[in-house]
């Protein structure tokens, strides 16, 4: 605690967040001084993401407090609350109504009435003054539908400034923006530090907090472990340590040997896609674990739907077992090149919820079960059996819904099914996203059986210690292309790093 | 860990268990019990009345039609969509299979067997066209409505079509073992509905795209495919119902199936069925119909003004909208 504690606009003391089987804050504190530019910085899965939305007040603590300026504890019942409080956000998804006029979304919040209608003077007066305290010039009347993605945004902070907050979190703001409005935006930034306000700034791009950015506080499994240090004291390379950090616990999974002399499994060739993947080159071999690591947004899920046949390939060629093949639909990956994918979202992409687990495993199979046109649920019991043993699956019996089962086992499911359909290919996404540790390792091992037993893996994680626990090579995507391949040794403090260099790597390299 | 076998449950599975008596055979047990207990009551306030011969017949021959017109908004719902035009569709049907009796002299089997293939066609057309121009099965089967309507009475205006078979109009007032034939052959078409979309791969594969459709695409199921298959099964169910009323009446006019349109959603909405798509209950609909057909009986059995009968019907229906909306959210939990 330093002498400043007097002057601070808003003190986090050991927040805590506990969702189902993960601690995505334990104990972070956060000290926000005015007229500062304030970093929050961590890899994929810090908890960065929540600790914004606690102090937005989406989220509510399960410990801590959070104090204001004049020392008094506040509890966020809503996010209405938290914009009261004079704490705005701008999210790194657009929040705007598309056909409401700028000085409409900048209003939204703060609608002034006369006579039970709205004050359409007030509200474009509003709108002008907050546009103005950014030096952005921009016509209040016109819809914001027509604006570019970076005017968009400056609306959104003209928004959240609306209420005149003190504090402003920024999520990753310049992610889909050139360098020149980026740039543009960092004035606007300094302006508002210069008028005394926070601005909380979240973003992967070292080289722009380093640029712009006067504290800094460092996020690492739901921890703090650099809070409200000035950055001044800091190389990109120690900010990386303390990003990465932790001497990882190492799990002995049996050693793999592949044969990289054989046909690939699966080989791309200098693919693009039409969501803007350029040059992508890869081969994963049966029984290898190829990692596809990088950022969120780097393309690497968007690529995994390409290759499914869910997005269209432009250019490259892609081989299966060596022949070059060109897949339409996920029908035919599966079940003409025994493709799979194992989701991300393994609610919203992977299970059929409302419907029995021996139908969830067994929808891949079901052409190939049937007899006479009719499928027995006995038959599907049977597929679910297998893999039940095989994937250590906790069930209450096979008739049991699939939105029951715990975040371990419903992935279980997911992987199941893909394995009844006999795939030899897997693209496995996030596989230990939301679930413990404990099951997080016996998912490991699983993995890592997969391989031996011939399949390819093609793994996309956000995880760092996940990937170099797993796989045998690492290829780091960025930009919706590959910026380079790091051989894996397990060694965590090595392999990391040079993941991480890459990842962070200057765009000029 | 591995040596979990499937049929020994976990301590923790037993309680799961009693929770996999799901929301939906829950449903089904509530409305049986409700039925029975409504069907006693009638019988008992009625002095019997119900229970006699002609009474009972008439109870079960008109259960028939909303029965099947139900089953067939339920296809459609399976997939997460709606069917605005069963209604006017079950007429048409009637009035073209009447009508190539009357003015063409098809035989009666040729006919109905027509007017069951119009209703498939129609429905494959629906489908079709939410498909390919991606509007909103609303919209489009709003529009199918307002168009088949006109069709209806461009056929023969506003006068009747009678006397286009004896035998039919003579099996559709006939039984078999005191059951009503048109009952009959509406609980044969409950049961291939429920054998569909229990064992077949197209039916799975529907409740599949109606469920998730994300994860259905990525186990490589088609959903344009399982929405056009709902809507044709939805169709040819109208057709069928379209038969059943050419047999019940002995006349049929432009203006038959106008009132079918609340009885079709009715029935799958008290019967448990999931408006978003996914789960279906053909006993519950069938069910859900039985009670609505009571509240007719009762009409006219306690001479009600007919009037009541479409609020009290609404009234359940928002009831039975409501109280699965509480469920859903007891189960999120």
């Amino acid at each position: 605690m330093t002498s400043m504690t007097q002057s601070d606009t808003l003190i986090a003391e050991g927040l805590v967040k506990v969702f189902p089987g993960v601690r995505a804050l334990d104990g972070v504190n956060l000290r926000l001084t005015p007229g500062t530019v304030h970093a929050l910085l961590g890899e994929n899965g810090a908890g960065k993401s929540t600790l914004i939305k606690v102090l937005t007040g989406v989220y509510r603590p399960d410990a801590g407090t959070i104090r204001l300026a004049d020392g008094a504890v506040v509890h966020f019942s809503g996010p209405l609350d938290a914009q009261r409080a004079g704490i705005g956000v701008v999210h790194q998804e657009r929040n705007l109504v598309p056909a409401f006029s700028v000085a409409e979304n900048i209003a939204l919040q703060s609608l002034t009435q006369r006579f039970g209608l709205i004050n359409r003077d007030a509200m474009r007066s509003l709108a002008r003054e907050s546009l103005r305290r950014l030096d952005v010039e921009l016509d209040v009347d016109q819809p914001v539908s027509r604006l570019s993605v970076a005017q968009s945004q400056l609306v959104e902070i003209a928004k959240a400034l609306a209420l005149d907050s003190s504090v402003l979190l920024l999520d990753e703001p310049t992610s889909s923006l050139t360098a020149d409005e980026a740039d543009h935006l960092y004035t606007v930034v300094r302006r508002l530090r210069d008028q005394g306000k926070v601005v909380v700034l979240v973003s992967h791009k070292l080289e722009e907090v380093f640029a712009v950015a006067d504290t800094v506080t460092v996020l690492r499994d739901g921890r703090s472990v650099a809070e409200a240090q000035p950055l001044a004291g800091f190389t990109r390379s120690q900010i990386v340590d303390l990003m990465v950090g932790r001497a990882h616990a190492d799990i002995e999974l049996a050693k793999r040997t592949v044969d990289s002399s054989a046909v690939p499994a699966l080989e791309l060739t200098e693919v693009s896609t039409s969501l803007g993947h350029q040059g992508v080159s890869l081969a994963v071999q049966r029984g290898e674990i190829l990692g596809l690591y990088g950022l969120v947004g780097a393309g690497r899920s968007e690529l995994a739907r390409a290759l499914l046949g869910l997005e269209s390939i432009t250019g490259g060629t892609v081989q299966v077992a060596g022949k070059p093949v060109t897949i339409r639909s996920v029908g035919e990956a599966l079940h003409r090149y025994r493709i799979g994918y194992v989701t991300e979202n393994r609610k919203e992409e992977g299970l059929f919820l409302d419907q029995p687990l021996n139908r969830n495993v067994a929808v891949t199979v079901w052409q190939r079960l049937s007899r006479a046109g009719l499928v027995r649920d006995r038959s599907e019991d049977q597929v679910l059996e297998k893999y039940v043993e095989r994937l250590g699956m906790r069930i209450s019996g096979p008739r049991q819904p699939a939105g029951q089962l715990s975040g371990g086992n419903q992935q279980k499911v997911s992987l199941a099914k893909w394995l009844a359909a006999e795939s030899e290919i897997l693209i496995i996404d996030e596989p230990t996203v939301g679930i413990d540790v404990r099951t997080k390792a016996a998912f490991h091992e699983l993995i890592a059986d997969l391989a031996i037993s011939g399949i390819a893996i093609l793994l996309i994680s956000s995880d760092l210690p996940e990937m170099i626990t797993l796989a045998d090579r690492i290829l780091v995507m960025r930009d919706f292309a590959i910026a380079g391949e790091v051989r894996n040794d397990h060694v965590y403090a090595t392999t990391s790093q040079a993941v991480i260099r890459l990842v962070h790597a200057e765009t000029a390299a | 860990m591995s040596d979990q076998s499937v049929l020994e449950p976990v301590p923790t599975g037993l309680g799961n268990r009693r929770r996999v008596m799901t929301s939906m055979h829950r449903t089904e047990v509530i409305l049986a019990v409700i039925s029975m207990l409504a069907f006693v009551a009638l019988a008992a306030t009625t002095n019997g009345n119900l229970l006699q011969e002609g009474t009972l017949r008439a109870v079960f021959q008109f259960l028939a039609v909303p029965m099947v017109i139900g089953l067939s908004q339920m296809s459609v719902l399976a997939v997460g969509q709606m069917n605005l035009s069963v209604g006017v569709l079950t007429g048409l049907c009637a009035m073209v299979s009447a009508s190539l009796m009357v003015q063409n002299g098809w035989p009666a089997w040729l006919a109905i067997l027509a007017g069951v293939a119009l209703g498939a066609f129609v429905g494959l057309i629906n489908g079709l066209l939410v498909v390919v121009t991606r509007i909103n099965g609303f919209i489009v089967t709003l529009a199918t409505m307002t168009v088949i309507d006109g069709v209806r009475y461009g056929i023969n205006g506003t006068a009747t079509f009678q006397g286009y078979s004896d035998e039919l109009v003579r099996l559709g007032r006939a039984s078999v073992l005191g059951a009503p034939v048109v009952f009959l052959v509406a609980l044969v078409v409950a049961l291939m509905v429920a054998g569909f979309f229990a064992r077949t791969v197209p039916g799975r594969q529907l409740l599949a795209s109606g469920g998730n459709p994300l994860a259905a695409r990525l186990s490589g199921i088609s959903n344009d495919r399982s929405i056009v298959l709902a809507h044709m099964l939805s169709g040819l169910l109208a057709g069928v119902a379209g038969l059943l009323i050419i047999a019940l009446s002995g006349s049929v006019n432009a203006s038959i199936g106008d009132d079918l349109l609340l009885p079709s959603f009715a029935a799958p909405i008290i019967g448990g069925v999931a408006l978003a798509g996914g789960v279906v209950s053909v006993l519950g609909t069938c069910l859900a119909a039985f009670i609505v057909r009571l509240v007719d009986v009762a009409q006219a059995q306690y001479g009600i003004n007919p009037r009541w009968v479409d609020l009290i019907v609404g009234a359940v229906v928002l009831g039975a909208v409501l109280l699965s909306q509480t469920r859903d959210r007891g189960r999120a939990r």
